[in-house]
């Protein structure tokens, strides 16, 4: 090769080395931002004016987080890690028909359709306006639909033995592409458990819907339980099984890491998590209005729960 | 010529989030958003600032190493908003909190350790600096792979099931780390 051809070849690499440079900044930037690719369906987005267009509850007067921020922020880690697959990636899932299997220690085990669990036309059931708080230190008000879950179980009658409530949600990686994905160290199905006590306890909700909407699957519909005073992972979504247990059944996040994920997990803004501090919480009212405000011991439900957990604190974590 | 493409494909991602940003496009929780974006061009900016001396012998192109500077004060730019969005959003300007995050938080110490170089590295660009620190301002500049490793393990700890994108970052810097290695050796043999 003369020095000529040299050149030219040199100069061959610095033109696709520039625009490899270039072309990478640029399309990687364009794709991402360019469409609302970081955000999900841009176009359902309504335009909120802050405090004019505040949502409130017509049961209650409390003021909600509004429909749509509740809707595309959700954690399933079933449809992906990103807060956003929820929404988008959730197009498969089918949520009828549904069956609810009870079993374990209880004296009338059985399986029932969903639209028996509920008991009576979805818009009778109770609506329900809860803070959630997220271990990720980020919270939402938000109003469920449903019934208290010991409504429900008192229909299998727990045995004196049970100690424990299991929850199961569905395995059905062909339409949860969170669970098919490789790159996720999570078992599933998801596990969740509480003790028979906060099982019981008139605070957990058996969840068919929230905003009046059953068709949520980024929510965790056609069935989830919801247990206010925990953090948010605690409450499982997609439930199909329900197991009454004497020994203290596994739960998904704990498992995976049980020095971040506490059994318990309840809400103690003085008991440090390694990776937020529980001390604040970004309230998440809109795309356009989030608050900083001080987290409340139990998530403000200590009245109806604090007599739970006599002794240290740090045991219920 | 070269200067202004380099600026402008820099500024770009950070023009696209601050528009994202004012048109409701980063999703329902923009503060996060802002953070996490703001992040990872920190990432990427690092990985070109390091790549542009294999690139530059490769393509024979010393030139290339005028603009590094460029893009190392970038690196810093956006490292800074990530900085900034989080002690903002995440701590509301508390300082004593900030250094209980520190103390308490791993990877809120290694952030802080890769802002810090990074900006020990930025107050150090000008050409007065060069001057005055002579043969030190090399050795000081290396520094920028420690920065590459604080950012590397500060992102792998924030894997928390899915652990794709944070491990082929690690991977990318592992990369360049050994390949400076290698050269190292080779120059000193």
């Amino acid at each position: 090769m003369n020095r000529v051809t040299d050149e030219k070849a040199y100069r061959r690499r610095r033109f696709i080395a520039g625009a490899l440079g270039l072309g990478a900044l640029g399309g990687f930037s364009a794709l991402r931002y360019g469409d609302g690719t970081v955000s999900a369906k841009q176009s359902e987005a309504p335009v909120v004016k802050a405090a004019s267009e505040e949502l409130v509850s017509e049961k209650t007067g409390e003021r909600l987080t509004n429909k749509y921020a509740a809707t595309h922020y959700n954690n399933a880690y079933e449809f992906g890690w990103d807060k956003n697959d929820p929404v988008e990636k959730s197009g498969l899932f089918q949520l009828r028909p549904w069956q609810v299997t009870f079993d374990g220690l209880c004296a009338k085990p059985g399986t029932f359709d969903i639209d028996d669990l509920m008991g009576m036309p979805f818009s009778h059931l109770e609506e329900r306006v809860y803070d959630f708080r997220c271990v990720e230190a980020w919270s939402m008000v938000i109003p469920y639909n449903g019934r208290p879950l010991k409504d429900i179980l008192r229909v299998v009658e727990p045995l004196g033995s049970a100690k424990y409530v299991a929850f199961t949600s569905v395995l059905r990686p062909e339409q949860m592409p969170g669970q098919a994905s490789a790159f996720s160290t999570l078992d599933w199905p998801y596990v969740e458990a509480l003790t028979i006590e906060e099982a019981m306890n008139p605070l957990t909700f058996a969840t068919f819907g929230v905003y009046g909407d059953q068709d949520l699957p980024q929510n965790g519909m056609p069935f989830r339980i919801t247990v206010p005073w925990k953090y948010g992972f605690k409450s499982p979504k997609f439930v199909v099984r329900i197991t009454l247990t004497e020994e203290r059944p596994e739960a998904t996040w704990h498992k995976e890491n049980s020095r971040e994920y506490g059994w318990y997990s309840n809400v103690y803004p003085d008991i440090s998590h390694p990776r937020w501090s529980q001390a604040t919480e970004r309230r998440i009212w809109s795309e356009t209005d989030v608050e900083r405000i001080p987290s409340r011991v139990y998530n403000g439900y200590a009245d109806e729960v604090a007599h739970l957990y006599p002794g240290d604190r740090q045991q219920y974590r | 010529m070269i200067r202004p493409l380099v600026h402008a494909g820099l500024a770009l991602p950070a023009l696209l989030i601050a528009l994202a940003w004012q048109r409701h496009a980063l999703g329902v929780d923009p503060q996060k958003a802002l953070i996490l974006e703001t992040g990872i061009w920190t990432f990427n900016c690092l990985l070109v600032v390091l790549l542009m001396p294999i690139v530059s012998r490769w393509a024979r192109w010393p030139a290339l190493l005028k603009y590094r500077r460029a893009v190392g004060l970038w690196t810093f730019a956006y490292t800074s908003g990530h900085f900034i969005f989080f002690l903002s959003f995440y701590l509301g300007w508390d300082f004593p909190r900030l250094a209980e995050e520190i103390a308490e938080r791993p990877y809120v110490l290694l952030g802080f350790a890769a802002w810090l170089t990074l900006a020990a590295l930025a107050m150090t660009s000008t050409r007065a600096s060069i001057r005055a620190l002579g043969k030190n301002w090399k050795r000081l500049h290396t520094g920028v792979y420690l920065a590459l490793l604080f950012a590397s393990v500060h992102y792998l700890l924030m894997i928390r099931s899915d652990w794709s994108w944070p491990v082929a970052y690690a991977a990318i810097a592992l990369f360049l780390l050994m390949a400076r290695l290698r050269r190292a050796r080779f120059m000193r043999a």
